[in-house]
């Protein structure tokens, strides 16, 4: 049962990685292609590590892995913020790119 | 283990792309590219060496190339440090391949 | 089996991306290539059982490798678009039998080292079969500050020589390492000053638990020591160490303290145990720990400095 669940979550979260990549690929500007690139490969990488959590079935080994996903979110977050920041610079938008 | 053959097979072809690139390339960078290609194709075989028996890994193999990581990366950075200056100096990133040119 | 097909793309992944970063038409897709090239590597070095190697390239190859050759292409952008291409002086067919043939001579050669029926007691299962006079657990290890230290005593020294030539063909500061990143009224992003609140103490920490852990686990000072660097890396992006001229004698101390603290332990050797670089017997723990760490501080300042391009740091204010 437990095998069932963290496979369904590995693929779930292997999916939000596709959906994800697509965007990144086929969406038409900057700021689009980061919403799809950080919104489904944040949740993505955490049903990843649900899963991978459950496979382990080791407290010490999900407490890493949880933490690996909190500081990917936080990397993931603000290099989104940086990109998009220059990119609203490079387009003229100065005033609303000061923070 | 079939996995050897396949990694050993993967270094010949990066070994080649990297040969190929140091041929058909002049920009300075790509070639640096190139070179760092070739390092890693010769320590895919030297890993993909260390494991053929199917035993425990060889640690000789992995600790030179944990070496050979550390010193291409400072053998890159040397490389372009030298470019920048070249660039700098002479505002090209290639060099002149032909013989009368000066130098 | 799926384990197959793990390696057979990651192979075919490997082929593509190094075919992408040698021969892209962008110079700066090349260098993006690469990059994902070297998490590849990383990726196969944890298939082919070596641990201590995906830890390394992770935060050598893919990281610090990266920056570097981001922070050149930048470099290389400010006259003129990277510079123009020179036609090749050679004819493409040409160039392509030669790489062709080179790969197949690549390959029958690696065939006939895989055939070999190799030596009864190899270096390696010496190594292996020696592990329990040591105290360490992790052969590479091992074979790194011990059977083969003379290796790992002569790379310090390589990496001092990059630094040094790349200070002698420097350029001047102002036009060194990557730009500056706090223009007059541009203010920080929001974002940042948080996260390097959070991740100077975790780089730390990581570093110090790979350098301990080396000992018994995949890890060690050359891994330590990127993890390091790459904390030098983000505080001379984010502004927070500013690039010098001069370096202070702390600095030198600290480039040249691995190299000297290893000589020193292996002098000791020559002293009591007859040969040189052969730790004490009953002090080989303690010694390799006391080398490691001062080859762990070496290798983060000397790759941090060869990245910032300057001769030392100063705090900024």
């Amino acid at each position: 049962m437990a095998l069932v669940l963290a496979w369904g979550l590995i693929l779930m979260g292997a999916g939000f990685f596709l959906a994800g990549t697509i965007g990144l690929l086929r969406f038409p500007n900057v700021f689009s292609r980061l919403h799809a690139l950080t919104k489904a490969d944040n949740v993505g990488l955490g049903l990843l590590a649900l899963g991978l959590a459950i496979l382990a079935g080791s407290p010490w080994v999900a407490l890493k892995l949880a933490l690996i996903w909190l500081l990917a979110l936080l990397a993931g977050t603000v290099s989104c913020h940086l990109i998009a920041r220059y990119a609203l610079r490079e387009q003229g938008g100065r005033e609303q790119a000061r923070p | 283990m079939e996995q050897v053959p396949l990694y050993v097979l993967t270094a010949a072809g990066l070994f080649a792309i990297g040969v190929y690139g140091l041929l058909v390339q002049t920009h300075l960078l790509r070639r640096i590219l190139a070179v760092n290609v070739i390092g890693n194709a010769v320590f895919l075989l030297l890993v993909a060496w260390a494991v053929r028996d199917g035993r425990p890994p060889d640690p000789v193999p992995h600790a030179m190339v944990l070496t050979g990581i550390v010193i291409a990366v400072s053998a890159t950075a040397f490389a372009l440090a030298l470019l920048r200056r070249y660039y700098r100096d002479t505002g090209r990133v290639s060099l002149e391949d032909r013989e009368d040119g000066p130098g | 089996m799926m384990v197959w097909w793990l390696d057979g793309l990651l192979a075919l992944g490997l082929l593509w991306l190094a075919w992408q970063a040698v021969t892209a038409p962008r110079l700066f897709r090349s260098v993006v290539m690469f990059i994902v090239f070297g998490l590849f590597m990383s990726l196969c070095w944890a298939r082919l059982a070596a641990p201590d190697l995906a830890l390394a390239e992770a935060a050598i190859g893919a990281g610090l490798t990266g920056a570097l050759l981001l922070s050149a292409y930048r470099a290389l952008l400010v006259r003129h678009g990277a510079g123009r291409e020179e036609a090749p002086g050679i004819a493409p067919a040409l160039a392509r039998a030669i790489a062709v043939g080179s790969g197949v001579l690549f390959a029958v050669l690696a065939g006939i080292l895989l055939t070999l029926p190799g030596a009864e007691a190899p270096a390696g299962r010496e190594a292996l079969a020696r592990m329990e006079e040591l105290a360490l657990d992790n052969p590479v290890t091992g074979v790194l500050l011990v059977f083969r230290a003379y290796d790992t005593l002569m790379e310090m020294g390589v990496l001092l020589l990059a630094l040094l030539g790349a200070r002698v063909v420097a350029e001047p500061l102002r036009a060194a390492g990557p730009g500056p990143w706090r223009r007059p009224g541009l203010s920080e992003p929001v974002l940042v000053a948080p996260l390097v609140a959070l991740l100077v103490p975790l780089i730390v920490l990581v570093a110090g638990y790979l350098l301990w852990a080396g000992t018994t686990a995949p890890g060690g000072a050359f891994q330590a020591g990127a993890v390091l660097a790459a904390l030098g890396v983000l505080l001379r992006l984010t502004g927070r160490l500013r690039p010098t001229l001069t370096n202070s004698l702390y600095e030198r101390a600290v480039l040249v303290l691995g190299l000297a603290v290893f000589t020193a332990a292996g002098a000791l050797g020559l002293g009591t145990e007859g040969y040189m670089l052969s730790y004490p017997a009953g002090w080989s723990y303690p010694l390799i720990l006391v080398v490691e760490t001062t080859l762990m501080l070496s290798i983060a300042l000397t790759l941090a400095l060869l990245f910032s391009g300057s001769n030392g740091f100063r705090g900024a204010r």
